[in-house]
């Protein structure tokens, strides 16, 4: 069990690493520009 | 517009019956031939239908309202004094209540947007339910907003894939319709923001530049530099990181030029993100600082600031300065009105918070409970990948090695999904 687990989580790590190495990052959002008009207040102008 | 859905829509908005408002008047089965054009009444029937209802009938009075809605609708899209824009709408309000105006379904329908822009959304929600059954009867320039503004309703409550099928829907309308150009730009430039949402990065550079051509001719400078930001974000998904620095450095000028705060930090906030995303933390944290200590900046753009920091201080194990941001995004949390709409935040700001002080339960609930399924619900593959990965990382530690099989399979499946987009 202990080397299935081994083998799988390897496999994981290589895979998320190609993938990765393909594609720096894409790991949180980006802040886009309000659709509504712009205020400096805390609502959406 | 039309007598008969005029008188409707008066009689909907007083919460009146079909029989209320034609008792000793007309039949209520003739009212609703009247209210839904099926029937001319006489001018007499007309008259008495609007007395009980307020209302009344005067062509010089429709003139003014005219001129002022047409103020009051260019506000919705301006920078401009909150104060100004909900006075001006009172006054309309009791205006379109005492007399009969053409410009009354397009006040109803410009509503929408002004409800959103003061974040109101669940009156905006209650506009839009109340509206749809007069839809029927909208002519195609209030189906241009109708759709327009429900989009934006769409895009208030983060469903973008639904916003985009409003605005599109609003786009074929332009055809029908004689709009100026600024109104167009509008439109391709809400397009182009939710294309990027969506992470269509083509499409959100093909409508940023048709917008910036227009804004542009217009000297629009604060348009101008929000589709720079869109084209800034969209050469960086590409990989393009030089042409993403260029538009972001060009929406840092126009926003300089026109003293607009928000525009310069939410440059720095993307120039933040390019950096960390190319592994130059150093600068990412410098540019992320920045929008955290401009007292000016509006708080979702702070919080962002501090998620971004929070992941940064973290991965590279200054768990001092982790425990500084988490403190800060859970004070600007409390003060926050609106905690749905900044749900993402919560969420990021605790699992750090029970993360770093190893408290491995709360964690996990907080983590699979509840954020997992909330990034699912929202489709916002680029974080699950991220809080899946960490998860796998945690049950590793904790030597839960099938849980942790589970979590990593999930970033990988989500990242692939991700890069199919």
């Amino acid at each position: 069990m202990k080397k299935l687990i081994a083998t799988v989580s390897l496999g994981t790590l290589l895979v998320a690493g190609f993938l990765f190495s393909q594609e720096p990052a894409e790991l949180a959002s980006d802040l886009e520009p309000s659709v509504f008009s712009i205020s400096h207040d805390s609502s959406l102008f | 517009m039309e007598i008969g859905p005029y008188i409707k829509l008066h009689r909907i908005k007083q919460e009146m019956t079909q029989a209320e408002l034609a008792e000793g008047i007309v039949s209520f089965a003739y009212l609703s031939k009247i209210e839904n054009q099926k029937t001319e009444a006489s001018s007499n029937v007309i008259s008495l239908l609007c007395t009980r209802l307020g209302i009344q009938l005067n062509n010089e009075t429709d003139e003014t309202i005219r001129d002022k809605c047409q103020q009051w609708y260019e506000m919705l899209f301006e920078v401009n004094d909150k104060e100004k824009i909900i006075n001006t709408y009172k006054e309309l309000n009791s205006l379109m209540y005492e007399h009969h105006s053409d410009s009354l379904i397009m006040f109803e329908i410009h509503k929408i947007r002004y409800f959103l822009i003061l974040g109101e959304f669940e009156e905006a929600l209650t506009q839009i339910n109340r509206l749809a059954d007069m839809s029927g009867t909208f002519d195609s320039l209030h189906l241009f907003y109708w759709y327009k503004f429900k989009g934006n309703y769409n895009t208030a409550k983060n469903e973008f894939n639904q916003a985009m099928r409003m605005y599109k829907i609003a786009e074929e309308k332009l055809n029908q319709l004689e709009l100026s150009e600024e109104k167009i730009a509008d439109l391709l430039y809400t397009i182009a923001v939710t294309h990027s949402k969506l992470h269509n990065t083509l499409e959100a550079i093909e409508y940023s530049d048709k917008a910036i051509d227009i804004f542009r001719k217009q000297y629009n400078f604060i348009r101008c530099a929000q589709c720079h930001i869109v084209l800034g974000i969209s050469y960086r998904r590409i990989r393009m990181y030089d042409k993403s620095i260029k538009n972001h450095n060009l929406a840092k000028h126009l926003g300089e030029l026109s003293k607009n705060r928000q525009i310069i930090q939410l440059t720095n906030q993307n120039l933040g993100y390019l950096h960390s995303t190319k592994g130059d933390r150093k600068q990412a944290i410098h540019y992320y600082v920045e929008v955290l200590n401009d007292p000016e900046v509006e708080l979702n753009a702070r919080l962002t600031a501090v998620t971004s920091l929070i992941k940064e201080y973290y991965s590279i194990y200054d768990f001092d300065k982790t425990r500084e941001m988490i403190d800060k995004g859970i004070e600007l949390l409390d003060s926050m009105k609106n905690k749905e709409s900044f749900k993402i935040h919560y969420y990021v700001i605790n699992s750090y918070n029970y993360a770093i002080r190893q408290d491995n339960e709360k964690f996990e609930t907080l983590v699979i409970n509840e954020f997992i399924p909330y990034l699912q619900k929202h489709k916002d593959f680029a974080n699950l990948v991220d809080y899946a990965k960490m998860l796998g990382r945690h049950f590793e530690r904790l030597n839960k090695y099938k849980d942790s099989v589970k979590y990593y399979k999930l970033a990988n499946v989500t990242y692939e999904e991700l890069i199919n987009l």
